[in-house]
């Protein structure tokens, strides 16, 4: 499916779905309510059948006060990829698991709770995978302070 | 007691003389025969490790190849790359594994200050000096074999001048070495195998000192015995 068709049928799925602009990949927006729902209309629907997990990170717009989740989705039968953003709150995140779906999630999701802060909702083992385990804050989020970080002289 | 046969033999006539060619032979075939701890951490690891041990620039030929993958069996370790908060405490174990004489060398900006890394980053050590003795520096990003092979002539001639049994666990000051423009691999490698072949015999009664010493000892021999 090239990248128009498979946009359409992606909002013939899920009507709340929107384009993301800036991208260079097949790109939506949904979101975060239905999310898990959705991610598994994707995975098994024979048309979409994004049967691989490529990347799950996070980015964080603080400006905007909002978190976005960024699925990286493959599918090896159709050869297509879809990049799935999805918005949540700032202050009290909270995101759906997907480990259920594509079990690679599972480390993917606590990298990113190791480094966001992002819990993650049924998640099966949820711990820090990079830092030490006492360590404190989440250092990705553009508000991190360290008492090692040295700050750039202006 | 092995610390203390240094002040003991001086005693003796002739006994500096000992000590210092012991020095001069301890020193060159430690300077010559430096193994280095396979340990690379970022991308200087494949100029410094991998670059300098292949055929091109062949760092065999000067004593140091013998790359060790256990600690206990090498005394130079090459801090290749920036080292992270977490690996920290395991650069640490590692250089307390490794067995006196150890030597370092940090190569390329990472090691020395945090290099590209240095500021608004939650992970680097802001220089590995911050958790081990350094011995020579060799700045870059990363450094070019040249510059490797000049800091590695540094430190040969750091542990040739500096140490002596006299005075174990005593450390010479870390030495940054930059090299210097229009030096050529030709000229350092050229440089290297002069200082090898001038080590090859070890001269006792070169140095003045060991002059001095000399002198007192064959007037010592000269002198008529005390013996009835």
């Amino acid at each position: 499916m090239d990248a128009q068709a498979l946009l359409q049928a992606i909002t013939g799925v899920n009507p709340a779905a929107q384009e993301r602009p800036n991208t260079n990949v097949p790109a939506v927006q949904v979101p975060v309510a239905g999310l898990h729902a959705f991610l598994q209309v994707l995975r098994d629907d024979p048309r979409f059948s994004f049967d691989f997990l490529l990347d799950h990170t996070a980015i964080d717009w603080m400006a905007d006060g909002k978190f976005e989740l960024v699925y990286q989705l493959f599918s090896t039968l159709h050869g297509h990829t879809l990049m799935v953003g999805v918005l949540i709150e700032r202050e009290q995140p909270l995101a759906p698991t997907v480990s259920d779906l594509w079990p690679i999630a599972e480390w993917q999701e606590r990298e990113v709770y190791d480094l966001f802060g992002i819990p993650y909702d049924d998640h099966p083992d949820l711990r820090r995978l990079f830092l030490e385990d006492d360590w404190t804050g989440y250092p990705l989020r553009k508000d991190y302070q360290d008492k090692n970080m040295l700050q750039r002289p202006q | 007691m092995v610390d203390n046969i240094p002040g003991i033999v001086e005693n003796f006539p002739g006994g500096s003389i000992l000590v210092t060619t012991i020095d001069s032979i301890i020193n060159a075939s430690r300077a010559n025969s430096l193994w280095p701890l396979g340990f690379g951490t970022k991308c200087c690891a494949i100029e410094m490790l991998m670059a300098t041990g292949a055929s091109h620039q062949d760092i065999s030929r000067f004593g140091a190849e013998v790359v060790r993958g256990s600690t206990r069996q090498a005394d130079l370790m090459i801090v290749a790359g920036a080292i992270v908060r977490k690996m920290a405490p395991r650069v640490r174990l590692l250089y307390e594994q490794m067995a006196e004489p150890r030597y370092v060398i940090a190569t390329g900006a990472c090691s020395i200050c945090g290099g590209p890394f240095q500021y608004n980053s939650y992970h680097i050590v802001h220089g590995v000096d911050e958790i081990i003795p350094v011995d020579v520096y060799v700045p870059g990003c990363p450094p070019r074999p040249e510059a490797f092979f000049w800091g590695l002539l540094a430190l040969q001639r750091l542990i040739k001048e500096g140490e002596s049994i006299r005075r174990p666990d005593i450390r010479r000051k870390p030495v940054m070495a930059s090299l210097p423009q229009g030096i050529t691999m030709d000229d350092i490698q050229g440089e290297m195998r002069r200082l090898l072949e001038e080590q090859n015999v070890v001269n006792v009664a070169e140095s003045a000192e060991n002059k001095i010493w000399t002198k007192r000892l064959k007037e010592w021999m000269r002198k008529p015995s005390s013996k009835p």
